[in-house]
Parts: structure tokens; C-alpha cells; sequence
């Protein structure tokens, strides 16, 4: 699977919807739990595979607003173009949307009850061992080769240690960018991971 | 307060935040402290039912919208929300097209990299706060 510019092979359009749909809006834990639950339902299906993945996480955190919303209308573009990138944006907002709107207008005071507060809590706590799950997969194709795993190790200290700093995380992705630009590629190698997309086809 | 006003101002505070929550202090400072459409109390509601619905957290500013200008506030809310992640669709070209070069590829390594580490502490920031709940509950 590449990420070259013409469309490639995948769901059709009421599959990406329904799908999208679904992933999107049933976790609370926000957006990145969703994201996690795209991935593997379109890893699963053969839709994505991992180096497109990660290049969509790069771009989505570089997108203004929400990061799952640039996520899946990226996952629309790429196999209907604007037919789907817009139902999938509609896809993956109106339902929460809806909810937080009738939530809103009844005023209701859902966190009083202790039971709810308990559910809640639980989600929450499955929504971050998802999210840690998805942090995994990402960096897991940077463990394979000597030259890879130099650069994640080298990126990853500096990405935390401006994390622990308080830096933001825009800052602290494009210092990752350009310390990655500073780590020079063997010459015998791409150096990216197998199977990513970055060599146009 | 009228519709485009808020979707304008709402917009902004989307376009310049990269994350659900992170447009939070600009629209408290446009909606409660410049144009007082909104009180905190509501901004408070809004921030909670946004966390405890299903879904990407910056819905939130659908109930800002809605709190700002009724129903249609809270459809300028959704299109606030909406409009900033038609951006990507430009910057994944702009990618596909440079992605033979070394330094965009490094580029891209370093922050899918780095939004690994990202992602370790927002699960785990998430995780501690779920632990945390659940203490207070028992106690």
C-alpha cells in the first residue's frame, strides 16, 4: 500500500461511513482512543497498514482543531476523495455532536450521580491503556533496524525531555522533526521502516 | 450574539489549538471575559459534558455555540469544529508530493516518533486521572 496521489483500493463509501461511524463515536477518552479503534478496524480489514497510519498521526497533529477529525477526513480522501473525506468528517462529528448539544440543553448534571462518576471513570481508564496501545504501534516499526532504533531513541529523548519541560506539542514535534533532520541515513537504506509509504510508486 | 460572530470566534480558537481541549482559554477569553455571551458556569458545563460524551472531546464547542446563540450557535459550534481538519487534506498532499526527499522523510519520522512519546503521556495522563477517580468514589 502506498501513499501516492491517486486513490487505492478500499471500503466503499457507505463501509468507510459505517465504519467511521461507529469507531469514532462509541469510547469516551476523546479523540486519540478513537483514532486507536480506526487503526485497528481498518489495519484489520486491510484498508491501512501501519507506515500509512503514522504518516496520517503525523498530519493530523499538525492540523489545526481536533486531531481525530483531520484523521478520518484524511481516511476518506484517500479512498473517495472529497465524496468521502466530507461524509467521514460528518460521520465522525454529528453524533457526539448531537449528544453533547442534547446533554446541554437539558442542563442535565450527569456527573451526579456516583454510579455514572464510576462509568465514567472506567471508561477513562480503558480509553488511556488504548491510547498506550496506539503509542506502541506507532513506534514499533522504528525497533526493527540499528539505524532506526538510533533515531527513535535520540527523537524520543528529546521529545520527552521538552515534554517534561512544559513545552507544547507543537513545539515539541517540530523540534522532533528537525533533530530527525539532523540524524543522517545510512546510505545504503531508505531509512524508514519497512514497508512505508514514502517511496512513490 | 449573532451566528457568524460566533463561528468566527469559535473558528478561531480551532484554528489555533491542536487538540480537543486546547482552544479552551481563547474561546473563555472571547466569549466570557471580551463579549460576557457566555459565564463560566456555562463554560464549565460545556468543558464537562464535552469530556463525558462519547467521542472527540472538542465537541465541546458545539454546547459553547449552543450556550452563545441556541440552536443555531451550536450549529456555528459544529462548524467551528469541523472546518480546521479540512486542512489536512492540503498538507497530506503537500507530504505525498515531497516524500521522496530525505530531510521531509526524517521530518515525518521525527514526528510520528515523537507523537509516540505524546501519546505515552496523554494514556497515561488519562489512566492516573481514571485511578484517581475511582479512589475518590471509595473513599
Amino acid at each position: 500500500m502506498n501513499l501516492s496521489d491517486r486513490r487505492v483500493e478500499g471500503p466503499s463509501l457507505r463501509e468507510l461511513v459505517r465504519a467511521i461511524a461507529y469507531e469514532a463515536n462509541r469510547t469516551v477518552g476523546g479523540g486519540l482512543v478513537s483514532i486507536e479503534l480506526l487503526r485497528r478496524r481498518f489495519t484489520a480489514s486491510g484498508w491501512l497498514d501501519a507506515a500509512s497510519h503514522g504518516v496520517f498521526i503525523a498530519v493530523s497533529r499538525f492540523t489545526p482543531g481536533t486531531v481525530v477529525l483531520a484523521y478520518v477526513v484524511m481516511l476518506g480522501w484517500r479512498f473517495h476523495r472529497w465524496r468521502g473525506a466530507l461524509p467521514a468528517l460528518a460521520a465522525a462529528s454529528v453524533p457526539a455532536s448531537l449528544i453533547v448539544l442534547g446533554l446541554a440543553a437539558t442542563l442535565a448534571q450527569i456527573d451526579g450521580y456516583a454510579a455514572v462518576r464510576a462509568l465514567l471513570a472506567v471508561g477513562i481508564l480503558v480509553a488511556g491503556v488504548l491510547v498506550l496501545g496506539s503509542a506502541w504501534h506507532l513506534i514499533r516499526p522504528y525497533l526493527g533496524e540499528k539505524h532506526l532504533r538510533i533515531r527513535a531513541l535520540v527523537v524520543g529523548l528529546v521529545a520527552l525531555t521538552l515534554v517534561l519541560l512544559g513545552a507544547t506539542p507543537v513545539r515539541v514535534l517540530l523540534a522532533a522533526a528537525v533533530v530527525s533532520i539532523a540524524i543522517p541515513f545510512p546510505d545504503s537504506t531508505g531509512g524508514t521502516p519497512e514497508g512505508a509509504p514514502y517511496a512513490r510508486k | 450574539m449573532n451566528v457568524p460572530l460566533i463561528y468566527l470566534l469559535l473558528l478561531k480558537a480551532t484554528m489555533t489549538s491542536f487538540a480537543g481541549m486546547g482552544s479552551l482559554p481563547q474561546i473563555r477569553q472571547d466569549f466570557v471575559e471580551t463579549h460576557q455571551a457566555i459565564s463560566d458556569e456555562q463554560l464549565s458545563q460545556a468543558v464537562l459534558v464535552g469530556r463525558a460524551t462519547i467521542g472527540p472531546m472538542g465537541a465541546y464547542v458545539v454546547a459553547v455555540g449552543y450556550f452563545a446563540g441556541g440552536w443555531p450557535g451550536a450549529i456555528a459550534g459544529w462548524l467551528a469544529m469541523i472546518t480546521p481538519a479540512l486542512v489536512a487534506i492540503p498538507i497530506l498532499t503537500l507530504i505525498q508530493r515531497w516524500l521522496h526527499l530525505r530531510r521531509i522523510r526524517a521530518a515525518v519520522d521525527g514526528v510520528i516518533i515523537a507523537s509516540a512519546v505524546l501519546l505515552v503521556g496523554s494514556g497515561a495522563a488519562l489512566a492516573i486521572d481514571a485511578v484517581q477517580q475511582l479512589i475518590r468514589l471509595k473513599s
